[in-house]
């Protein structure tokens, strides 16, 4: 019967297409931005594995990311001091001017070159070049990312600051992006070229990762000014902050799309009501009360069926314009499972909206419905 | 083995005693005590004033309506105490309707309208319109199967509403003032078609009328008043009626 349900929905066809406008807008708006949403989660996900393994320190009360933290040479004593802790790695952060939407255009790290694999990964490789050496100054190594962006080839420099760093090394791309598309240098470098004497943040390296929760527990105790992160924590704090975002454009999304189907719903009800007779006359010559009550909503569910199916090609379509606008900081990531969402959701709004009419419908009495003019 | 309950098996029609009425305490009363019964292959006309009850007796007899009291059997089955859905059983598979303002559905054509019934049965769209195109053939509307209503002369589309009661193969045809939107020569042919399928076809046919063009061609006439039936009456008191009775 879907055949005649889209012959019957075709017979007003401006109201259809409006009816399945505001669908398809409502779940546009739920695809692009939890497109987004999820986007942000691809990115921090990326952004968490640095910190695998590792116990982020922060100045306690700093943010997520450790913005804006202090942290001095007695944090350093202090953390090598804590038991089960077998290395400690400060970093200075330096961020490019920032681009709108993208963030910075570039990160500057400094970091101790001997202790380039505890932030690179164990396996870090080198694309071209050398590694910087222990004790070397003025030098510098590019991540694949940020070499192909700024087009830098070894023996080219970088400047922080008015202090020119000659490059000398170029990373394999690690596929974690604060890495990829960063510039490393030396730690006392960066500090000097800065004119800082503290650190963004370091990094403990557990003895055993097995221990990792009880090294952060023991951190904690020891200072209180002093915050670790486990990895897992972090994970954690991120998916939540991601959780909300994607609750709060949900959010949004479902408003648009709810008001699409209050649409559906006043369209169904029109339909329904001009259709009397006929719904009298599709009694008579047999139809039950069920049959009737499915051809409406399978009409309804069509509706917001062809508005979802075409609210995901928007919402993708939104999805892949931010990115681009964004320049590629913001990445509307469609996933099977959000155009899935979408869809449901079309169908539960075209069922909902559908089925007050449709049981309106199924309860004319056939006598009446007949005679009505 | 549960015996179906029988009644007397050429009466293709029989009711006992219906009472219709409405409001608190049966104030208005649509129909009261109504004995009447169709025999198979007949064609029988319901005549009476407007208010006589003639309408709520055809809506009793095409299960579109359930009775206050009485019984009802059709072709054998009592139907009343049924519930909605099996109401609708029956109706689609043992009754075609035909309505003075043809009720047919607009947008569709005349062969999507006859198909109806057909897809309400549960048919393929294939099955449907192989048979609608047949039917429509039979009434002489086989040039007219893609036109809409709207295209189509009242005549033709009390036509199309005569193919679209056809098309489950009904045991009666109920027919609710047929010729009555319809001019006098359009009525007479529509009124040819549906004697042709009583005559030819054996199609039992009820028809609820006021055109005593119609009462000519019944086997019997139901004459209603009040809600009550007057009088039966038989104009072609034949010898071959004679004769069907004399077989009983």
């Amino acid at each position: 019967m879907w055949d005649l349900a889209l012959k019957n929905i075709m017979r007003n066809r401006i109201r259809t297409i409006l009816t399945t406008l505001g669908i398809l807008i409502g779940i546009g708006a739920v695809v692009a931005l939890g497109s987004i949403a999820e986007g942000l989660n691809a990115t921090i996900q990326s952004s968490l594995e640095l910190t695998a393994g590792k116990i982020t320190v922060q100045q306690a009360g700093a943010g997520i990311f450790g913005m804006g933290s202090e942290l001095t040479n007695d944090d350093v004593e202090l953390l090598k001091s804590v038991s089960g802790v077998k290395d400690v790695v400060p970093i200075v952060v330096f961020l490019g001017p920032m681009q709108g939407f993208s963030g910075p255009e570039y990160v500057v790290v400094g970091i101790d070159p001997d202790k380039m694999n505890y932030f690179a990964g164990e396996n870090f490789k080198l694309y071209q070049g050398r590694n910087i050496d222990e004790g070397e100054s003025g030098v510098a190594s590019v991540g694949k990312a940020a070499a192909d962006k700024f087009n830098i080839q070894i023996g080219d420099s970088w400047t922080v600051k008015n202090e020119d760093f000659e490059v000398v090394g170029i990373l394999d791309t690690t596929g974690i992006s604060d890495i990829d598309s960063s510039i490393l240098v030396p730690l006392q470098d960066l500090q000097a070229a800065l004119n800082r004497d503290t650190y963004y943040s370091i990094y403990a390296i557990p003895d055993d990762v097995k221990d990792t929760e009880k090294v952060v527990v023991a951190i904690n105790d020891a200072s209180d000014n002093l915050q670790a992160l486990s990895s897992a924590e972090l994970a954690r704090q991120a998916s939540q902050i991601v959780d909300q975002i994607r609750f709060f454009t949900f959010g949004i999304g479902a408003i648009a799309a709810f008001v699409g189907g209050l649409g559906v719903m006043n369209t169904m009800i029109m339909a329904v009501m001009e259709r009397r007779k006929e719904i009298g006359v599709m009694k008579a010559i047999g139809a039950t009360n069920s049959m009737i009550l499915k051809q409406i909503l399978m009409e309804s569910a069509m509706i917001s069926l062809i508005g979802g199916t075409g609210g995901i090609l928007i919402g993708v379509g939104a999805a892949i314009g931010l990115g681009a606008l964004s320049g590629g900081s913001i990445q509307g990531y469609v996933t099977p499972t959000l155009a899935l969402e979408g869809l449901a959701f079309a169908l539960f709004l075209g069922v909902i909206g559908g089925l007050y009419p449709a049981r309106q419908a199924a309860k004319l009495d056939p006598v009446e419905a007949l005679r009505y003019e | 083995m549960i015996m179906p309950e029988k009644t007397k098996p050429d009466y293709v029609i029989e009711t006992k005693n219906i009472k219709k009425c409405y409001g608190d305490g049966c104030k208005v009363t649509a129909l009261n005590d109504i004995n009447i019964h169709v025999e198979r292959g007949s064609f029988v006309s319901i005549m009476g004033p407007s208010g006589s009850g003639k309408t709520t007796l055809l809506d009793v007899l095409g299960c579109l309506l359930k009775p206050t009291s009485g019984d009802v059997y059709l072709d054998g089955k009592k139907v009343i105490g049924l519930d909605d859905n099996e109401l609708a059983v029956i109706r689609k598979e043992k009754i075609g309707f035909v309505f003075q303002q043809y009720n047919l559905i607009q947008s569709y054509t005349a062969i999507e309208n006859v198909e109806l019934p057909l897809r309400i049965k549960g048919k393929s769209k294939w099955e449907a319109e192989d048979k609608a195109k047949r039917l429509l053939e039979t009434v002489g509307l086989g040039d007219r199967l893609n036109h809409k209503p709207s295209q189509l002369s009242g005549g033709e589309q009390q036509r199309v509403a005569i193919a679209r009661a056809l098309a489950n193969d009904p045991k009666i045809i109920l027919g609710d003032e047929p010729t009555g939107n319809l001019d006098t020569k359009t009525g007479q042919k529509i009124l040819n078609l549906l004697k042709e399928l009583n005559q030819k076809e054996g199609y039992t046919l009820v028809v609820v009328t006021h055109d005593p063009r119609v009462a000519e061609y019944s086997d019997k006439i139901i004459n209603l008043l009040d809600g009550e039936v007057l009088n039966e009456t038989y104009p072609n008191d034949s010898r071959e009626l004679e004769a069907k009775r004399g077989r009983k």
